[in-house]
């Protein structure tokens, strides 16, 4: 299956921006289940700069620098993307349990969980926390396949809380979110992540897109979909496998993903410093997936 | 007074031990060892002074011998120079808790720490040994990572590290080095080893105060000092200067700059200092932008590229895209250009992580790694609670242990377990089961001791060594000693410079003069100096502006109080009507309105109070003690460009200000020139040496522009409030007089004005006279003749800038004015005058506008796109 992503951010300010310098992360990266063909991004005004390189986590970033004065910042990020179908149908259920996973983790010097390791710690916007522990610890038993383990935290985090978009903002600290137990996708995959590291497994955050379809009969809209992002966490021996809980899915061929991190701060598509551009600049956010014949 | 020279060895000394001591002193002299200056302290106190058998160390024995030979009087007599010295070259160490504008004063004690040059050879391989492991693992961190692959290191113990910026990731250094400084800070242990507590490896200080130290040193002692045959620390520094200039990735001439948070930082005056000793200019972020990829220092003459950047910022503030976004000291988009090997900073960006404590602890396992051998120097035992064994010992000893945070960068300080009470301490074993990876204990050494003055005489005080690392070519070099601190008592644990504890020069001491190697490479630098020093951050030179017009301001502003007192207190008694005017040309002259303006007629004839106000209130703006606030703000931002005698000048001005209350005390009635002389011989000093003592660069130029825009707006309110309006006969004297003595031409006026007329030729004086240096044309001349200068050579205009014609037209209206029609009266005013002043006034602020337009930054502080969490 191969799709076309286009995702365009813009931002209007009240006052003129003279410069400003911007990091994205809009490029897909490669991965297992997927293949970014081409991608080009499309800035105005145009920058006087630009760069892309890999960073520490493997993601594309995108750096870009603009000299010219400016009340509106748009960038289009354009990708082709080849997703493999479903991933393997292991027979998961029957996988190593959370009380061996734990062991293996501990005890095992391979570099795949060296590296894993990073994502067993606080990051900048997940802190492992007590409440974290309480709320996951009942999904967890020792003896449990831990990929049973997981899938239920996922439908339990989906059935607790409300999708609420507005109701948080990107800043929204992971006591609030379980506090309301509401909150969009960035949430509840910050809200898993924090979970998973909480019972001591290592657990990324992704983001990336997902294909929505319209209702049966009705056309669908262009630019109706979203950015999105959910969680992969690190079974021993088995690897990285993902979960998506707003969804309450195991990501599949309809999750394209962006980049992979920590938690947000890592993987954030567009941040950057402006000079200028008065209070309270707007953002707006399209993005649009397409299947491609 | 001999009494203060037998010190007491316990902390608290009491007239029993003071005896006891006596007699101890008394009973070593009999043996012929031990020094009367510093008697053997008690056994439980460990010294670095007596050997085990209780004879003095030799390298010891020559400077206490010394200092008692000068005796209690001569080395108090000492003490105080060097604190005059300290003082004038305004060394200060700003303590953050006492507001921004609190200058805290270097203490150095005068007793030096000293170290043989045998010893000092073993402890400086250690350090050299230890800088190139630090830079292997620097290299390694952000490189293969092969530490935590071959298990030297835990993955969570870098992992888990606020320092390890994962941004910085395959960051490369030219040439062998990547850790460009590498500090230690070390003390002595009882058994008298060297034991290393910490390493400094962002950005660290305190090499500038031990230059400081070593300059006020020889200068107190040159006999003593000569003799003891000091290691030189020049070399140090030439290296330095030579390791940045060869970073630099550009072909052409290297222009390295020293980043500093500004003045406000605890230690700006190092800044200052080191930016000065190395030749390259001190910027702030500010100073610094990213323009197509490279950096870029905003100078008087348009950007210029740097190469090069010793940064005195801590790596995560230096870039607001993608280091921390709450930060104000950084550059944004510097890390990227530094990705690209197009500016380099020395040291590197995320080197951090190497402050990590628990790398103390796999530190011998690390270097077996890496060296193939364990560390020389010894560190201090250092648990880390990560580790599942640390951690219940950590948890079971905490009453006897140093608790740390792994990351400086944390509120959290470091503390003895000893101090807290048991309920604190359960609570702390809680919190460190909760996040372990975040928390190291380390036990707790007992520092040796030095001799150190006080107010009785010498006493043993704990001492702690920094020491300094440089990478050369193929290897570092270390600073012969480094800055030692001393406690404030026996047996303290913390030694801060925070906590004001005094600093000491450290010698490392030959039997034999050293051999001085003059390196035949270190003088060529001195051309390439030079051209460095003529461009300067532009922020730099407007401060020099100000520094100019505040000096000024403050000139006006006293001599037109002097002159106020003088006539009020004279002999002849004026009229309330001409006291009056005067009263309400100081409010118009010093900007405090609405003041005497609005002042009732029994305020008028009591102006004390107000008088009072318009010196001394520091929060109203125009009074005297604003403006020289102002002043020296604008001081500290370009103190690398005042001379030694400017900063001294600078100080006693700083000091007269503090000292405003007293001097005021007994109120302005009864002599108010005495109260304000204080002020009035700083300022006078300031503006002879801004004029005799100060190279004519770039720099000066807008100095004086500033003083003579300030003179020329100073000498159209003088006219404005005391000529334009129409008075008596009687007043019109008053106001003549006052008006010419403010401007001090009354001399000149009286010795010419018999064959000249009274108001008409004052005017003429003041206003049109270009041989009067305190006229108004002279002063738009002088702005003219700077411009001609600092354009001189520039052959792409030929045709007229906008300030130049601004000035033209200033002039040209001042010479085609008459003073007949000027002094010519019309409705209760002299109406002609006023026009032309305010002509005049409008020209010079356009002119202003121009220049600050024209020559100074007009940053737009940056702000961020998104905004997320940062830091724990």
């Amino acid at each position: 299956m191969k799709y076309k992503v286009i995702h365009t951010t813009q931002y209007q300010y009240a006052e003129s921006v003279s410069h400003c310098f911007n990091l994205a992360n809009l490029v897909p990266r490669n991965t297992e289940r997927q293949r970014c063909i081409s991608s080009r991004i499309m800035v105005s005004p145009l920058p006087t700069t630009t760069k892309q390189r890999t960073d520490y986590f493997g993601n594309h970033s995108y750096h870009f620098e603009i000299q010219t004065a400016h009340t509106e910042l748009s960038i289009t990020a354009e990708s082709l993307i080849d997703m493999q179908s479903s991933p393997a149908a292991l027979k998961l259920d029957l996988g190593m349990s959370y009380g061996d996973a734990l062991q293996y983790l501990k005890l095992s010097d391979s570099v795949d969980v060296m590296n894993a390791k990073e994502f067993l710690l606080n990051s900048p916007m997940v802190k492992i926390s007590d409440e974290l522990a309480d709320y996951a610890r009942p999904s967890f038993a020792l003896d449990r396949p831990l990929y049973d383990c997981v899938a239920e935290l996922t439908s339990r985090i989906f059935n607790d809380f409300q999708y609420t978009p507005g109701f948080t903002t990107i800043a929204t600290p992971l006591t609030e979110v379980l506090a309301h137990k509401r909150g969009v996708c960035q949430d509840f995959a910050h809200l898993e992540v924090g979970c998973l590291r909480a019972m001591g497994i290592p657990a990324k955050y992704v983001s990336g897109y997902m294909e929505t379809l319209p209702p049966p009969g009705q056309e669908k809209l262009v630019g109706a979909d979203a950015t999105h992002a959910w969680v992969s966490y690190f079974s021993p021996k088995e690897g990285w496998i993902e979960f998506d809980p707003t969804n309450d899915l195991r990501a599949n061929n309809q999750h394209i993903v962006t980049a992979e991190g920590r938690d947000y701060y890592d993987v954030t598509p567009v941040k950057g410093v402006i000079f200028g551009g008065g209070k309270d600049p707007i953002l707006s956010v399209s993005v649009d997936v397409a299947r491609i014949p | 007074m001999s009494d203060s020279l037998t010190p007491p060895n316990q902390p608290l000394p009491t007239v029993a031990s003071q005896r006891q001591t006596q007699d101890a002193v008394s009973l070593m002299s009999e043996q012929g060892r031990g020094s009367a200056m510093y008697p053997r302290p008690s056994q439980d106190i460990p010294d670095q002074v007596y050997a085990d058998d209780g004879s003095i160390k030799p390298e010891w024995q020559y400077v206490l011998d010394s200092l008692h030979n000068l005796g209690p009087k001569e080395l108090q007599e000492r003490q105080e120079k060097a604190r005059r010295i300290l003082r004038d070259d305004g060394v200060t160490y700003n303590i953050y808790d006492e507001g921004l504008a609190a200058n805290s004063h270097w203490e150095l004690d005068l007793v030096p720490a000293i170290i043989g040059s045998d010893e000092w050879a073993k402890i400086e391989s250690g350090l050299l040994e230890r800088a190139e492991l630090f830079n292997l693992m620097l290299r390694d961190f952000y490189g293969p990572r092969e530490l935590l692959k071959q298990h030297a290191l835990p993955a969570e113990a870098l992992f888990g590290h606020g320092g390890f910026l994962r941004a910085c990731q395959g960051i490369q250094v030219p040439g062998e080095h990547e850790l460009i400084l590498h500090s230690v800070d070390m003390i002595r242990d009882q058994q008298g080893t060297m034991c290393v507590l910490s390493d400094r490896t962002q950005a660290p200080s305190g090499a500038g105060y031990v230059l400081e130290n070593r300059t006020v040193m020889s200068r107190v002692f040159p006999s003593i000092f000569r003799d003891s045959h000091v290691h030189r620390l020049a070399s140090f520094f030439q290296r330095l200067r030579q390791k940045l200039i060869s970073l630099s990735p550009s072909d052409s001439q290297a222009r390295v700059v020293v980043l500093t948070p500004g003045a406000h930082n605890e230690t700006y005056f190092e800044h200052s200092y080191i930016s000065n000793y190395l030749g390259f200019p001190l910027v702030q972020s500010s100073d610094l932008v990213v323009r197509n990829g490279f950096v870029w220092m905003k100078s008087l003459d348009g950007l210029g590229r740097v190469d090069v950047i010793l940064r005195r910022i801590d790596d995560v503030f230096c870039d607001p895209v993608e280091l921390r976004s709450d930060s104000h000291l950084g550059i944004p988009g510097l890390l990227d250009v530094i990705r690209s090997g197009r500016v380099i900073m020395a040291n590197p960006l995320g080197s951090g992580v190497l402050e990590n404590p628990i790398l103390l602890k796999y530190l011998p396992a690390i270097s077996k790694q890496l060296l193939g051998r364990e560390p020389r120097l010894a560190s201090v035992t250092t648990y880390w609670a990560g580790d599942a064994d640390d951690l219940e010992y950590i948890c079971a000893n905490l009453h006897r242990l140093i608790i740390k945070p792994i990351y400086r960068g944390t509120s959290m300080s470091s503390f003895w377990g000893g101090d807290l009470r048991p309920e604190s301490l359960a609570d702390w074993a809680v919190k460190i089961r909760q996040k372990p990876h975040q928390y190291v204990a380390q036990e707790r050494v007992e520092k040796s001791h030095i001799p150190t003055m006080t107010a009785t005489g010498l006493e043993p005080r704990p001492a702690i060594l920094r020491t300094f690392a440089v990478a050369t070519d193929n290897s570092y070099i270390v600073m012969p000693g480094g800055l030692t601190r001393v406690g404030l008592g026996v047996g303290q644990q913390l030694i801060s410079m925070q906590a004001g504890c005094p600093s000491k020069d450290t010698w490392v001491t030959a039997t034999e003069p050293e051999r001085v190697n003059d390196d035949a490479t270190t003088e060529a630098g001195q051309a390439e100096l030079e051209a460095l020093l003529v461009s300067l951050p532009s922020r730099v030179v407007e401060n020099l502006f100000w520094l100019g017009r505040y000096a000024e301001r403050a000139e006006a502003s006293l001599r037109i109080l002097r002159t106020v007192f003088m006539l009020i207190n004279g002999e002849q008694p004026i009229s309330a009507a001409s006291q009056r005017v005067l009263l309400r040309a100081i409010t118009e002259i010093t900007d405090t309105q609405p003041g005497f303006l609005s002042a009732s007629d029994e305020q008028l004839a009591n102006p004390e109070t107000e008088l009072l106000h318009i010196i001394n209130d520091g929060t109203r703006s125009g009074s005297i003690k604003s403006t020289l606030n102002a002043l020296l703000f604008c001081a500290d931002e370009s103190k690398e460009l005042l001379s030694s005698d400017t900063i001294r000048v600078i100080n006693d001005i700083r000091d007269a200000l503090d000292n405003l209350e007293v001097s005021l005390a007994g109120g302005l009635s009864s002599a108010p020139e005495e109260a304000l002389d204080p002020l009035v011989i700083p300022l006078m000093a300031l503006s002879g040496l801004m004029q005799e003592s100060m190279v004519r660069g770039v720099g000066w130029h807008f100095m004086d522009m500033g003083r003579r825009v300030e003179r020329a707006v100073q000498i159209m309110k003088t006219v404005t409030t005391l000529i334009t309006p129409e008075v008596d006969k009687a007043e019109s004297d008053v106001v003549l007089h006052a008006m010419l003595r403010s401007m001090e031409v009354l001399i000149t006026y009286r010795r010419q004005s018999r064959a000249r007329a009274g108001l008409a030729f004052g005017l003429e004086l003041v206003m049109l006279d270009p041989t009067n240096p305190r006229s108004l044309i002279f002063q738009f001349e002088q702005l003219q003749h700077h411009f001609a200068v600092l354009r001189r050579g520039d052959t792409n205009f030929t045709a007229l800038a906008e300030e130049d014609r601004v000035l033209l037209e200033v002039i040209t209206s001042l010479k085609l004015s008459r003073i007949a029609q000027l002094v010519e009266v019309s409705d209760g005013s002299r109406q002609n005058l006023a026009l032309l002043l305010t002509q005049l006034n409008k020209l010079l602020s356009e002119f202003s506008n121009l220049v600050s337009d024209k020559y100074f930054d007009h940053r737009i502080d940056p702000q961020q796109l998104v905004t997320t969490f940062w830091g724990e």
